[in-house]
């Protein structure tokens, strides 16, 4: 990547623009050797408060170095704040991503991207704490890149910057998501596809061995006819509920279906039964204990005796 | 710092309301004179640059209070209506109470906006909360809202004032 991105030339004294970093200015060009390699190093200042990069010469390009914005730069980024064209991705990771690739590539154009993205977004809704960080981040180094390059304090630059994006005697406009649906309607139809998944009432194609499968689950459950409601409702329903049963039923009717399969061919699932109908004698015998301690119908009892 | 007379009693409100908002001491030092060649109104950059230095230390942060009208500042993207100045990261910021007839009345206009030039000391930048002291000055809501700043500028505030102690 380094071979194929123009170099940068860079000599001492020049004003540049660490991604993520802000403004340093180059004090030195120097070799130095590094792990048995001779690597020439560009030695840079931050501006903000005196710190200190080396880079070597190698990978200026790499890590996005870039000169300080021109006038026509900055005219240009005042132009595009001014605009009414950006809206933001209603989709929080791709917003993230693309954010993250401006902020680093992006030149200055990418940060104004961010601020006047993220700026409209707030008018939506409140930024989480992240995007709130990545906000005023962007804003720090943009305001930071326009004062340097129009040689005006920091308070000049971000006053000029919000006199475009909030203009005196204004308010900021409160936007509604329809807004933004333009911008992210590829998205869009992939929510709306999802929803259809998601939803009871849509027409879902199954696969034919999940229908099989289905089918065969309210055809042996009606047979047991321990769950007829259950069938009854899958032969109700409509195109809805079909989705709803392959949706929801699908999987849990297909594993129970089996386990009829199983009950109508073994031993297995009436073993399985046992502790209920233990339960239920149970029950039974407390009642008969009832009974008799009420002195009711003692005739019946008597006559199982016998037998 | 005041460079036109104000009632005393006034600016220990005000001191007061700063304490509250910052966390840190707030007290008025003195009364400096104009400098010359700021005209009327008052150019914010050169008054700035030409009023006189307090004996303070390193981490302290100076107001100056002024009464004139500040004159609008002409930027690349239009004209700024001006109610204050901030070196940014700096030491020292401009506050007018221009426009404010009784400073009893109007206390928590000037206060948020004094709160708004001491943040941009402390490295904030113009918030995107209407409520927030913060919010760019020149919109219609700033003067009416109270003096507090919002969650996130709050936390910066603290933390750069932690960093500047430590």
């Amino acid at each position: 990547m380094a071979e194929s991105a123009p170099q940068l030339s860079l000599a001492v004294g020049d004003r540049v623009v660490y991604p993520n970093q802000g403004v340093c200015r180059v004090f030195n060009v120097d070799s130095r050797e590094v792990a048995g390699q001779t690597l020439t190093f560009v030695s840079m200042r931050r501006e903000e408060d005196g710190a200190v990069v080396m880079v070597p010469t190698t990978k200026v390009s790499s890590i996005g170095l870039r000169k300080l914005a021109t006038h026509d730069q900055v005219a240009k980024i005042f132009a595009f704040l001014r605009s009414d064209s950006d809206k933001a991705d209603l989709d929080w990771k791709q917003r993230a991503r693309t954010n993250i690739d401006r902020m680093t590539q992006g030149g200055i154009l990418g940060l104004a991207e961010v601020v006047k993205g993220l700026q409209v977004l707030s008018e939506l809704r409140p930024l989480p704490t992240k995007e709130r960080e990545l906000y005023d981040n962007a804003r720090h180094l943009l305001v930071s890149e326009i004062a340097a390059s129009l040689s005006i304090s920091e308070c000049d630059a971000e006053d000029a910057i919000d006199l475009v994006l909030s203009p005196p005697g204004r308010e900021r406009p409160k936007r509604t998501a329809e807004e933004f649906k333009q911008v992210s309607a590829s998205d869009d139809e992939g929510i709306e596809l999802g929803a259809d998944l998601l939803s009871l009432g849509g027409d879902l194609e199954l696969p034919s061995d999940e229908e099989a499968e289905t089918e065969e689950a309210a055809e042996t459950a009606q047979a047991d006819g321990e769950e007829e409601e259950a069938a009854g409702k899958g032969r109700r329903a409509k195109a809805g509920a079909e989705a709803k049963k392959a949706s929801t039923d699908g999987r849990p009717v297909a594993r129970h279906s089996k386990k009829r399969k199983g009950a109508a061919e073994g031993s297995k699932p009436k073993a399985e039964a046992k502790p209920r109908s233990a339960k239920l004698a149970a029950a039974h015998q407390d009642s008969k204990a009832k009974r008799k301690a009420g002195g009711a119908r003692l005739a019946k009892p008597s006559a199982r005796k016998k037998k | 710092m005041t460079l036109d007379d104000y009632d005393p009693k006034q600016i220990e409100k005000l001191c007061r309301a700063l304490y509250t908002a910052f966390g840190v001491g707030c007290e008025q030092s003195t009364r400096v004179p104009w400098p010359s060649g700021v005209g009327d109104p008052a150019d914010a950059r050169k008054l700035i640059e030409h009023v006189d230095p307090v004996r303070a230390y390193a981490d302290d942060k100076i107001l100056y209070l002024v009464h004139k009208r500040l004159k609008d500042r002409e930027l690349p993207s239009g004209t700024a209506p001006t109610h204050g100045y901030a070196l940014y990261g700096k030491d020292r910021a401009l506050v007018t109470t221009h426009g404010v007839k009784n400073l009893e009345e109007g206390l928590k206009r000037v206060t948020r906006n004094s709160m708004h030039q001491l943040g941009h000391l402390w490295d904030l930048y113009h918030c995107l909360d209407p409520r927030c002291s913060m919010y760019p000055p020149w919109t219609p809501s700033f003067a009416s809202g109270d003096a507090i700043f919002c969650s996130f500028c709050r936390d910066k505030s603290e933390q750069k004032i932690r960093l500047a102690k430590s």
